[in-house]
């Protein structure tokens, strides 16, 4: 167990550094750099002057005389002292700045996450135990459109209709943003501020992965149900229900517990196109916008979170599957 | 004896398959979109599908494929894209036969430029009417003529990201099935290192490095990110099948590791690879106007879908912008989704026996 942990950790550090290193390469070999982009855009005449760029990559670390391998090296090398970087066009430690937006995406995912297990489970039996019936292929299919169905025209159908066309209505809800309410709001009010404009984005997380799950289960449950041991279940006399939950279901846990672990880093990560339609302030439009301004400290630190929790989940999936099914072994 | 029994896989697989109404309804949907993206200038377009100017005959509606299939003829008499008018002052004896509707993809249309019809209503006045089906965008340039136009991109996204995207899962996953050993650690290693970079994060670096963004550059980011899934149940199939009677039969006929591969593996690896490849072209057209959508497509005039997308963002009360490019990404994904499920279950003798 100790030697296997211990092997998967070394090859999860080579992945690691190869990611990063390839990250860190594209990032540099964009077109321009943090100073340029960053100042030109917000008015073309604050752009600096060649002096003072050149100034400004010195203390940066960015210079072009350094090749950005050397630059990879110092960023290795800092990190190892526990050191992320400040960000270029923030002036903030970028370990704030995810600590800042990992609670916005949380909120969103975690929400959307714990509905979609509450709704795809239930959904996913019924349409095992109605298989085949018209009510069940009716869902089934819904679910499949719905699947198809693109986030971000999703989100902009939902706009129109709860932004724009219920404007002034009840059922009006706001555009973008998490709160509108200033910083001395009280602790009620703001909760409610923000459970409203977190309503659309969860909706819009929530329904692709539901219409995922819940196909996942009924196909795990079909192969399920195909086996000995149920009709075996069957022959004893359990009910129907008794059979698809406490012998069926059961051992369709095992892929699930997988599924749980393999969606970590959406958990945290966040998505960047929904966050980015409802400007919602989360990591994943902290990366959007890192992108564009050419902040690689920041870009390098979302690079390195996400590529450890893909990691740390793939490690976490195959540990529990083998402590649920006690048939796996690690070895 | 069954004679149905003596058909080859392929054609079994085609008889299953069509018994699948929804999967037939797709297929036919690809091929009504690849009509549309061929006859793209005849639908739409403000240049004529043929005329007759000074005694010959010409087909300027060429030029929305490429600007040199116009005829040069018409640079020389200054027409400057104006068709109608032109063509009527300078040889009255001159007929055209016109595309179905009169507007341009790139540009709005001027007034009195179609005799008689005021110019395209431009910001938000330009909601759906009889002249503009699916309406205008803020410059006045018809909905329905970008869609169409933007057709020919959807579908060449698709082929070509997962032309790309094939060839290499296909290449790694076999090089590293069928030698093993440090090969397939190579192999296996780089695809899972491609797997963790979260595809939008690696495509959203690609594009950003690459100048000036095209569709083409495009489609090759989004090919050469997209192929690691392939590459590995590749992989999976050829470890299944190296071993298998008759590759030893063709290695002992002297038969070697390419000609293998290639015409022994896969062949019968390439309907279980097939199917990821299709659900992959629906994920390459969501992935395209994902990043029109995000404005990190390629710049104007070129005509994407989820570009249009991206101009409804600043003004929602145009909700034609969204409904109508919307519904036909929607649409066109729902129809590769679809084949790839019809061809799983065509394919898979696995859920066939389930079915029984």
């Amino acid at each position: 167990m100790i030697t296997y942990l211990v092997r998967r950790l070394l090859l999860a550090v080579v992945t690691l550094m190869a990611i990063t290193f390839i990250v860190y390469g594209l990032a540099r070999n964009m077109p321009g750099s943090p100073l340029t982009v960053q100042l030109g855009e917000v008015d073309p005449s604050r752009k600096l002057s060649a002096e003072d760029q050149e100034r400004l990559k010195k203390i940066y670390g960015i210079d072009e005389n350094t090749p950005w391998y050397v630059g990879y090296a110092t960023w290795l090398g800092n990190l190892a002292r526990g050191d992320l970087g400040r960000s270029f066009s923030r002036k903030q430690p970028v370990t704030t700045l995810i600590g800042e937006r990992i609670g916005p995406t949380f909120l969103v995912s975690g929400i959307s996450l714990m509905l979609t297990w509450l709704i795809a489970v239930p959904l996913g039996l019924y349409a095992t135990a109605r298989g085949g019936s018209v009510d069940e292929r009716g869902t089934s299919l819904l679910l499949y459109v719905l699947y198809s169905f693109p986030t971000f025209v999703a989100a902009l159908f939902l706009q129109i209709i709860f932004a724009v066309w219920l404007r002034g209505t009840r059922w009006e809800l706001p555009l973008f943003g998490m709160t509108d309410l200033p910083a001395d709001a009280t602790w009620p009010a703001r909760v409610a501020d923000v459970a409203r404009h977190s309503i659309l984005p969860v909706v819009c997380q929530t329904y692709v992965s539901l219409a995922w799950y819940s196909r996942f289960i009924k196909a795990n449950m079909e192969e399920v149900m195909r086996q000995d041991y149920i009709r075996t279940a069957r022959a004893k006399g359990a009910g129907p229900w008794r059979v698809l939950l406490h012998h069926a279901f059961r051992n369709t846990l095992i892929p699930l517990v997988t599924l749980l672990g393999l969606s970590l880093p959406a958990l945290i990560g966040g998505s960047v196109i929904i966050e980015q339609i409802f400007t919602w302030p989360g990591m994943g439009r902290l990366f959007f916008e890192s992108i564009r301004e050419r902040d690689y400290p920041t870009i390098m630190g979302l690079t390195l979170m996400f590529s450890v929790l893909t990691l740390l989940g793939q490690l976490l999936a195959d540990l529990l599957y083998c402590f649920v099914d006690p048939r796996v072994s690690v070895e | 004896m069954n004679r149905a029994a003596s058909h080859g896989f392929w054609a079994e697989a085609w008889r299953r398959y069509r018994r699948r109404p929804l999967a037939m309804a797709a297929v036919m949907f690809v091929g009504f979109l690849i009509t549309v993206a061929i006859l793209a200038p005849v639908i739409a377009g403000t240049k004529p599908v043929l005329c007759r100017y000074k005694g010959k005959l010409y087909a300027p509606c060429l030029g929305y494929f490429d600007r040199r299939l116009e005829p040069v003829i018409f640079t020389k008499d200054r027409f400057r894209g104006e068709y109608p008018r032109n063509l009527k002052e300078k040889d009255p004896e001159s007929w055209a036969i016109w595309p179905l509707f009169f507007q341009d993809p790139y540009r709005s249309v001027r007034n009195n430029e179609w005799p008689g019809r005021p110019a395209n209503p431009s910001r938000d006045e330009g909601r759906p009417s009889r002249t503009n089906l699916f309406g205008t965008d803020q410059y006045g340039v018809d909905v329905l003529a970008k869609m169409v136009h933007g057709t020919t991109v959807a579908l060449l996204v698709g082929f070509l990201s997962m032309g790309i995207a094939g060839t290499i899962g296909i290449v790694v996953g076999a090089l590293g099935g069928y030698f093993g050993g440090w090969v397939d650690m190579l192999t296996s290693r780089i695809t899972e290192i491609v797997m963790c970079v979260p595809t939008l994060v690696l495509i959203l670096a690609l594009v950003a490095i690459v100048d000036k963004p095209t569709i083409w550059k495009t489609m090759a980011i989004i090919g050469c990110t997209g192929w690691t899934g392939i590459a590995r149940l590749t992989r999976g199939e050829f470890l299944r099948l190296k071993s298998s009677e008759f590759v030893m039969a063709a290695r002992a006929a002297g038969a070697g590791p390419v000609r293998i591969m290639l015409r022994h593996i896969l062949p019968n690896a390439l309907a279980p690879i097939l199917v990821p490849i299709t659900f992959g072209i629906a994920a390459a057209i969501l992935m395209e106007s994902s990043l029109s959508f995000l404005g990190f497509g390629p710049p104007p005039p070129a005509a994407s879908w989820g570009s249009l997308l991206n101009d409804a963002r600043s003004n929602l009360s145009m909700w034609w912008l969204v409904v109508f490019p919307g519904t036909a990404i929607f649409l066109t994904v729902l129809a590769y989704n679809l084949i790839g499920e019809g061809l799983q279950e065509a394919t898979d003798p696995r859920l066939r026996e389930a079915r029984k």
